[in-house]
């Protein structure tokens, strides 16, 4: 097992390493932004009556960092900030902490996705062990076209298409926020939740069906040639005992695509929550794009880094815990 | 552009071959022809929609007109025909799309061949950079960099797409010369002596030119995706007359999704994108058969 905990220290090293480079990355942009920010605000707390010290401290607070300091100094300040879990303040929500707005429309994103997620998988998994059994039929390659297309087609279409057909045309589903209610444990609001996620979450699916499909595909034809599997079937095990063999094989490779298609749903959801109005991260970054909130910005593009990479060694450690021949 | 591609990186000897094999391949399935034929008019459009339009014409009595003889697919808010946006769109959306594909190809093949033939230091420096390319979410990337750069101009947007863009390429084509090189001709060409330039230009690289060409497709689907989308979200001034500012108009000022009146607005643009994501999917079957042998003995 310490080969496993090798392992895990040097993901976590190289997740630290990229959320740096993130991080470092967000702060040189916001400074070399058309008149930095900080110093707009800087001035302009000045000719508001403020003391030079008052206005370096407010704009600290705001951004992590102010531009009067020599740069190396404003940047290990900025960087001590963000490892005390400090985002700095909002602009635009006027002095709230970015880390608190951020924390707020994070399950809004989070519990769709994996919903989706899930739903796709299986779904999409199932597709992919036919479509590689009956390739050679018709229905077979109809089923691949499927998956070539769909995870080829934008996020914004697919959503855009759902919004015309279940809202517009047949009225089936409502959008825009989470729900119709005021938050509260009771029938109405839970109803309503599920009834506005129904069509950001089947965009998800959508998004992603079509990934699982193809891997698991090329991943059952190539399980299929196995010699492994020629013996079974001369041993005469039943139909349902090769499925299983077939199956246990092929979906190893597929945690390496969850990886991807995490990061794939999580960069879909600026499209999807554009799209629906619905209230998360993705939503949340293209609002501080608008109002040229830079704290909030730089907050929820780290955090959307961090998701992705966060993933990404999950996926790797689910892969070295299910397959024994990577662990060694 | 798909032939060009196709029969890149084959030596001149080796060209006539390739052409006859990849006519075979394309005219073996319907499908394949109908896919290069779509591939095909989508480029026509390109080269060729802004000299027939060069101004759109506006009418001012027929604003979100219907689809009439006059205009095949109605008009938009200003009165505008909507066939003809999107045809004078198509240039800017299929040559950012491209240049940024051949970013990716140099990019993603160049890397990708140095590492996966040099092994050692150099692969795993080069993958480090690949993997955080990877990993960083390309789109919200692209967002918070258009806060920065103006991308109004189809270089600096093809730029920026292409240099997020390569990093999948890199892996793709290195996990291939990695297991070239293992190869006897490889040995052979190593045993003869042969400079590393001429092994990785002469040897390698004709041999990965249809797994590039592969993904050259797939990614210009991925590149037409994101710029579309960049528009539609409304995040890059519009300058020009594109796909992703008919998408944005139609749903975010025409309100295509409350009334009925602007629908053939949004759903052009729509039915373009599905359509060249379609046709690129459809052909890319032949590009497969080519590149993988033992499709090509089943069939």
């Amino acid at each position: 097992m310490t080969g496993f905990g090798r392992r895990l220290a040097g993901k976590l090293a190289m997740g630290l390493v990229m959320v740096w480079a993130v991080a470092t990355f967000t702060f040189f942009l916001v400074r070399a932004l058309p008149g930095n920010p900080g110093d707009v605000q800087y001035e302009n707390y000045i000719l508001m009556g403020m003391s030079p010290g008052q206005a370096q401290a407010r704009v600290n607070a705001v951004y992590g960092f102010t531009s009067h300091e020599p740069l190396p100094r404003q940047y290990g300040g900025y960087l001590w900030q963000l490892a005390q879990g400090n985002l700095g303040q909002s602009t635009s929500y006027s002095g709230v902490p970015v880390a608190h707005i951020i924390g707020s429309a994070l399950p809004w994103t989070v519990i769709p996705v994996l919903s989706g997620l899930i739903v796709s998988f299986l779904i999409g998994v199932a597709a992919g062990v036919v479509a590689a059994v009956k390739r050679s039929s018709r229905w077979g390659g109809l089923l691949s076209l499927s998956g070539s297309v769909v995870a080829g087609v934008p996020t914004f279409v697919v959503a855009l298409l759902l919004l015309l057909v279940f809202h517009t045309e047949w009225h089936l589903l409502p959008f825009g926020g989470t729900s119709d209610y005021e938050a509260g444990w009771n029938a109405p609001y839970v109803g309503s939740v599920i009834e506005h996620a129904v069509l950001p979450v089947c965009t998800y699916a959508l998004l992603s069906y079509g990934g699982w499909l193809l891997a698991m595909k090329s991943s059952v034809i190539s399980v299929l040639g196995d010699d492994f599997i020629l013996a079974a079937e001369l041993r005469g095990i039943t139909p349902v005992t090769r499925a299983r063999y077939i199956g246990r094989n092929a979906i190893l490779p597929l945690f390496t695509v969850l990886a991807l298609s995490f990061g794939l749903m999580f960069g879909g959801s600026i499209f999807i929550e554009n799209t629906f109005d619905y209230p998360g991260l993705g939503s949340l970054l293209l609002k501080a794009i608008g109002t040229r909130d830079y704290t909030l910005m730089s907050g929820a593009f780290l955090l959307i880094t961090v998701a992705v990479i966060a993933a990404n060694i999950l996926a790797d450690l689910c892969y070295t815990l299910i397959d024994p021949r990577v662990r060694r | 552009m798909a032939v060009t591609t196709a029969t890149l990186g084959a030596s001149p000897r080796a060209r006539r071959p390739a052409l006859l094999a990849f006519r075979t391949a394309v005219l073996r399935k319907p499908g394949r022809v109908v896919g290069l034929a779509i591939i095909v008019l989508f480029a026509l459009m390109a080269v060729a929609g802004p000299w027939f339009y060069g101004r759109l014409e506006i009418d001012p009595d027929a604003v979100y007109a219907p689809p009439s003889a006059k205009h095949w697919l109605g008009t938009d808010f200003a009165g505008s025909d909507v066939l003809q946006e999107i045809i004078v769109g198509a240039r800017y959306v299929l040559g950012t799309a491209a240049l940024a594909a051949l970013i990716t190809a140099v990019l993603g093949t160049g890397i990708g061949l140095v590492a996966g033939y040099r092994r050692g230091f150099t692969d795993s420096v080069l993958m480090r950079i690949t993997d955080f390319i990877l990993t960083i979410p390309a789109f919200p990337l692209l967002i918070v960099l258009s806060t920065v750069w103006d991308f109004s101009s189809p270089w600096l947007m093809g730029l920026v797409l292409g240099g997020t863009g390569w990093g999948g390429m890199a892996r793709a084509v290195r996990s291939q010369a990695l297991s070239l090189r293992e190869r006897g001709f490889l040995e052979a060409a190593r045993g003869l002596g042969l400079s590393t330039r001429h092994i990785i230009v002469k040897e390698l690289l004709p041999n990965i030119a249809p797994y590039v060409a592969m993904h050259l497709l797939l990614s210009t689907i991925a590149f037409v995706t994101a710029e579309v989308g960049l528009f539609f979200l409304g995040v890059v001034p519009f300058s020009t007359t594109n796909w992703g500012v008919m998408l944005n108009q139609a749903v975010f000022s025409g309100g295509a999704l409350e009334s009925p009146d602007a629908l053939f607005y949004l759903l052009a643009p729509l039915s373009c994108i599905v359509l060249l994501t379609l046709g690129i999917v459809l052909f890319l079957d032949a590009v497969d058969e080519l590149f993988n042998p033992r499709l090509r003995e089943r069939a």
